[in-house]
């Protein structure tokens, strides 16, 4: 007989899961990953290249600050735009999703594992790009001198901050989509648009 | 209204569904769209009722409001007799992993995953261990006719298999109540047959009660009760034979060309 036996039931977030559905749904739209991982690994790339390949000539100095931060802006507006795109897309999906028990913080956080993972990578790949660049073209002009140059003073941090970025972006750029795909009613989610 | 005779018994526990004075609003710019506009219905345990009526006369609306999709502008929707309004996120979760299961017309199969991987997702929600939900799955794909197809992904499968995917999936965690919103609308006369026989099949193997609204007359040949709506009211509900006798009353009134 039915009852109200179900009344204290309540499905609860669970992690392992969270981490199978973020790296299976990765390897399912294998296309788009590598799309995202593309963008953050150039943007990061380009960002640590600048920070390693700082103006020596007074002169160049304000060139070199206005390079780094529209290197940053095009990073931000690239990795933020690819990332709310592969979330938006999914919104027909979240809401299926929902319908079979996913919770809202189940998605969200499905997707900001998602982000996270990507952002990491990409930066990661992207650092040791930007990094070897730099160092190419440093050896070049000024043979092993360059290092001299301060090209490689607080590397670690620069390397860090690079690291940062992508990762930041990535999960920045992914948490406003999927927390709008969290928070809406399934149906309208299923709809596939905002 | 009709239901007032059946909404004095609902004291009694056969009712899995109950849907009390339930009004739905939408906002459409500046203009205001009454979906819902009092809908009353009191749903048995274990039968097979389908929900009838034109286009835009709030089946849609009324399927999501009491699949807990949507919630109600005004009324409440009781599923064994909890108010389903007061559910928390967890319980509304629980009740749609577990209670309900969902059918759609435009399938809504993760399209990145296999059949498998499909049927297998409710139950992962539902905290059943992989190999355990995998078996199961198997199982249920097997049953639904497509076990030579558990591997294949939506772009391999024809509607009618997608759709097998679908209801395979809504009766994974074995769920009270299946809920099917126009299931046969997008396949062709035999498929859609074969989806409603098969529908039946599982409502009387699994006892489990079946909601599905539908433009397709093939469906009151097989649905224990018949519930129009019109306007975004209940206009009136029947048995199937006493449909029967009407159809039939009607064919001898028009010299036996009716549908």
């Amino acid at each position: 007989m039915p009852s109200s036996s179900w009344e204290k039931k309540r499905l609860h977030l669970r992690p392992a899961l969270v981490w199978s559905i973020a790296l299976s749904s990765l390897r399912l739209r294998l296309g788009r990953t590598v799309l995202t991982l593309l963008t953050v690994t150039a943007s990061c790339a380009f960002v640590l290249f600048l920070l390693t390949t700082p103006a020596t000539d007074p002169d160049e100095q304000e060139k070199w600050a206005l390079m780094l931060a529209l290197s940053l802006v095009v990073s931000m507006a690239g990795v933020l735009n690819t990332m709310l795109m592969s979330v938006t897309q999914r919104y027909r999906e979240i809401g299926t999703l929902k319908c079979l028990g996913a919770l809202d913080s189940f998605v969200l956080l499905s997707v900001l594992l998602e982000a996270a993972m990507v952002g990491i990578t990409g930066a990661a790949a992207g650092a040791v790009i930007g990094l070897l660049c730099s160092s190419v073209m440093g050896l070049w002009q000024h043979g092993l001198a360059f290092l001299a140059t301060g090209a490689w003073a607080g590397l670690w941090w620069k390397v860090a901050a690079t690291l940062f970025i992508g990762f930041f972006l990535t999960t920045f750029g992914a948490s406003v989509p999927a927390l709008i795909a969290a928070k809406m009613p399934p149906v309208e989610a299923m709809r596939g648009e905002k | 209204m009709t239901l007032s005779s059946i909404a004095s018994l609902s004291d009694s526990l056969d009712y899995t569904v109950m849907a009390r004075d339930v009004h739905m609003e939408y906002h459409m710019g500046s203009e205001t769209i009454h979906a819902l506009q009092g809908v009353d219905a009191d749903i048995l345990t274990g039968e097979y009722i389908s929900i009838m009526g034109p286009s835009g006369s709030g089946k849609t609306t009324f399927f999501n409001v009491v699949g807990g999709l949507v919630k109600p502008t005004r009324g409440s929707v009781y599923i064994d007799e909890i108010d389903i309004a007061q559910l928390d996120a967890g319980e509304l979760a629980w009740l749609r992993c577990l209670k309900i299961g969902y059918i759609f017309q435009s399938y809504n199969i993760v399209k990145a995953m296999s059949a498998l991987e499909n049927v297998t997702l409710p139950m992962l929600f539902a905290g059943v261990p992989p190999e355990e939900a995998q078996d199961r799955a198997v199982e249920i794909l097997g049953r639904v006719g497509l076990g030579d197809r558990i591997l294949h992904t939506p772009k391999e499968l024809s509607g009618g298999q997608q759709q097998r995917v679908a209801i395979a999936r809504a009766f994974a965690n074995q769920p009270a109540i299946i809920l099917a919103d126009e299931p046969t609308a997008n396949l062709d006369f035999k498929t859609g047959e074969e989806i409603i026989g098969l529908m039946k099949e599982m409502n009387r193997e699994r006892g489990v009660t079946v909601i599905c609204s539908t433009h397709d007359h093939k469906m009151l040949d097989i649905s224990d009760r018949i519930l129009w709506m019109e306007d975004g009211r209940v206009k009136k509900v029947a048995r199937r034979e006493e449909v029967e006798i009407q159809i039939g009353q009607m064919q001898e009134q028009h010299g036996g060309t009716g549908t």
